[in-house]
């Protein structure tokens, strides 16, 4: 009976706690759905991955269609035929709209056995992982020698093969070798050169660092609340304005101390321990905007959070759960591009994506300052949300 | 002082008012006792008058100034205590005044004195580096009290300060309520324990269910309750004879060898002296008046005042 009252009334706590049937139920479920759909593609041997590429034909010749037919096969590289000029497609691949353009130049058939052919061009995206990179060349060039080769042997006799006659095939090794030719349009110095795995993890993991500020933050913020200084504060005619800054600044300031240890670790203690520098570009104003942006999204975030929930183990819950959910789904542990099409649109709507994109337009991509703006645009709107949600929600704490 | 005309609350989602057609006076330098059980409003009534609720429908005027267009001026000459320890537990006692002084933009000139006087009021001399969540209960009430006297308030309002500690460190904040007040602070005093109202409060309000079911002097309550009781022990036990004797006063109930009447008027115990000197009882001791306030609330409303 006793352990039947216990049962009974530990039941009717749970059920009546909804803050606790949210981790319970509701973020498990988004953590399991989120985190599978966003490793799916990396855990089946890359089946279903989408890399697109825009592809230019000014070769009318058998080879360059018997090239493109393969390419067609390709099951994971998606092509865009595209009658825009080179270097508009290359401004799309700029923008990260796809990842490569593939450039077939007119006369590439004719050439194509001689000892100076005219090579395909592959230009990669500056926020192309070198991975891939490497794959798609690699399966460039596998369907560049499949091509050459079908090229090479159609005009031989198959009985004088049989026979074993007139095999001397005449091949120019140099020259395939240069039947394709790869360039990156990240630069340094003014030379294409292909990004690192560090260009990439720094600014990943740095802007999922900078949203965790927001659990000490919510933590602390409803321990005042619970303690009475809230209440005390709000009694000595501090204003809610004036609480909601006293909090934000310092941990801004945190956010930002965060950045430059971030970026030295990547600048001088990574190539200590072998590996690449990281390189930050020539935008130091941009970089600055970016990490003022995304400090203010992470602190307004925390801000909100805190306003929304009651004790402080909530508020670590969901602010940790929830940074997990946006780096997931923001292309922080897996690259957005990778992502099936459904999570790559919901990607648009996660603010680490933007403090993502943000960070590799001024690390990578450099001279697009067009999306810089729109992802700190972005950044700004959404920290205003949650500082006008998190005032309203303080005023109407204030009313009852 | 403070002046409260015919003020109602209700909480937006709430189903009925918290606070219902209230009207009072506080007098300038009394020390005031807000008394009620659980729920009776006396929390946001003193949310209410510290501006932490809006008044909507009533008046509310503090030295005749009003909220929200006063509230500056209201906020900057009253202190509130509350029942929690509302202070920063990881900062020492006197990073704790220095903060809350900083944030009422008290001149860093005078910061340091009021610091030192606050401290000294408190008796916290010997714990002005020690942090803040290392304090026992009793001395965390104290910084808790210290920090309401920074902006040498004109009207404090401390609500059940003496919650949860040891009889030592309850008389002494309640010594230096008393002493607060004599200097010539405005107290409203919040409390579960009626021991404390009555020893300390010059004037209670008794509140139950948003409405105010008395206010006065402690005396003044319990006359106006107007129900005196008596309790009678006697040396014996009195025989069928003497109780039959006993009995023509009206009220009175003899349980072995004690009477009692929950009222007992003055000529009725006139009457009960004469009738017991006349069948010889011998009084051992005897207990009449109007009772306490406790005892009071349980007459007036059927319920206890910490229930």
């Amino acid at each position: 009976m006793t352990v039947f009252a216990l049962v009974k009334k530990e039941w009717k706590l749970l059920i009546r706690d909804w803050h606790a049937l949210l981790l319970l139920f509701v973020m498990p479920a988004a953590f399991i759905l989120v985190m599978s759909l966003s490793f799916q593609n990396k855990y089946t041997e890359r089946r279903g991955v989408e890399v697109h590429y825009y592809l230019i034909n000014q070769d009318n010749s058998l080879a360059s269609a018997r090239l493109i037919k393969d390419l067609l096969l390709l099951k994971n590289f998606k092509m865009r035929s595209s009658h825009a000029s080179f270097s508009s497609l290359a401004g799309q691949v700029q923008r990260g709209h796809a990842q490569f353009v593939v450039s077939i130049p007119n006369g590439f058939g004719r050439f194509m056995q001689s000892r100076d052919p005219l090579p395909v061009q592959m230009v990669a995206g500056p926020t192309v992982e070198p991975a891939i990179y490497n794959l798609f060349e690699q399966v460039l060039r596998g369907t560049l020698m499949r091509v050459y080769l079908n090229q090479m042997l159609a005009p031989l006799n198959v009985a004088r093969l049989k026979a074993g006659m007139g095999l001397q095939l005449g091949v120019h090794y140099a020259a395939v070798a240069r039947l394709l030719h790869g360039v990156s349009l990240y630069q340094v110095n003014g030379k294409s050169q292909r990004p690192t795995s560090v260009q990439q993890n720094v600014p990943a993991w740095l802007v999922f660092a900078m949203f965790f500020i927001a659990i000490p933050l919510s933590t602390t913020w409803v321990q005042e609340r619970q303690q009475g200084t809230y209440l005390r504060l709000r009694s000595m005619g501090v204003s809610a304005k004036a609480l909601l800054f006293g909090k934000m600044l310092p941990y801004l300031g945190i956010n930002l101390l965060q950045v430059v240890l971030m970026i030295l670790i990547g600048v001088i203690v990574v190539p200590w321990f072998g590996g690449e520098q990281l390189m930050l570009g020539h935008a130091p104003l941009e970089l600055c905007a970016v990490s003022v942006a995304i400090s203010l999204a992470s602190v307004s975030y925390a801000l909100l959070i805190s306003n929304l929930v009651s004790t402080g183990e909530q508020a670590t819950i969901i602010t940790g759960v929830g940074n997990l959910l946006m780096a997931a789904v923001g292309g922080v542990m897996v690259p957005r591009f990778l992502m099936p099409p459904f999570m790559r649109t919901l990607a648009i709507f996660s603010p680490m994506a933007w403090g993502l994109e943000g960070y590799l337009d001024v690390f990578l991509r450099q001279d697009a300052l067009r999306p810089v703006v729109t992802n700190i645009f972005y950044l700004l709107l959404f920290s205003c949300f949650c500082l006008l949600f998190s005032g309203w929600l303080l005023g109407r704490r204030r009313r009852g | 002082m403070i002046e409260i005309e015919n003020l109602t609350f209700r909480y937006p989602e709430g189903e009925h008012d918290v606070i219902s057609g209230l009207s009072m006076r506080i007098q300038r330098g009394s020390l005031f006792g807000l008394l009620g059980p659980n729920g009776s409003g006396k929390t946001t009534l003193i949310s209410i008058l510290t501006g932490l609720l809006p008044s909507v429908y009533g008046q509310v005027r503090i030295d005749h100034k009003s909220y929200p267009q006063d509230q500056y001026d209201i906020q900057t000459s009253i202190a509130l205590v509350p029942q929690e320890y509302a202070f920063y537990p990881r900062l020492s006692v006197v990073e704790n005044l220095f903060f809350f002084g900083q944030v009422q933009s008290i001149p860093v000139k005078k910061l340091s004195a009021r610091v030192c006087e606050a401290v000294t009021v408190a008796g916290l001399g010997s714990f002005e580096t020690v942090r803040a969540e290392n304090l026992s209960g009793g001395l965390k009430r104290r910084l808790n009290l210290a920090i309401g006297l920074l902006n040498q308030p004109q009207l404090l309002f401390l609500d059940e300060p003496t919650v949860g500690i040891d009889p030592h460190s309850r008389h002494f904040i309640l010594e230096t309520v008393r002493k607060i007040n004599n200097a010539g602070t405005t107290v409203v005093y919040t409390s579960h324990y009626m021991e404390e109202v009555e020893a300390l409060c010059d004037e209670i309000a008794v509140l139950d269910n948003g409405k105010m079911l008395a206010c006065g002097t402690l005396s003044q309550l319990l006359v106006n309750a107007g129900k005196r009781g008596l309790i009678v022990t006697l040396m014996s036990t009195p025989t069928e004879q003497q109780r039959q004797a006993l009995l023509v006063v009206p009220g009175l109930k003899i349980r072995g060898h004690e009477l009692c009447m929950s009222h007992c008027s003055e000529s009725d115990l006139w009457d009960l002296m004469e009738l017991l000197e006349t069948e010889k009882l011998s009084i051992v001791c005897m207990k009449y008046g109007y009772g306490n306030l406790e005892e009071w609330f349980l007459q007036t409303t059927g319920r206890q005042l910490r229930a």
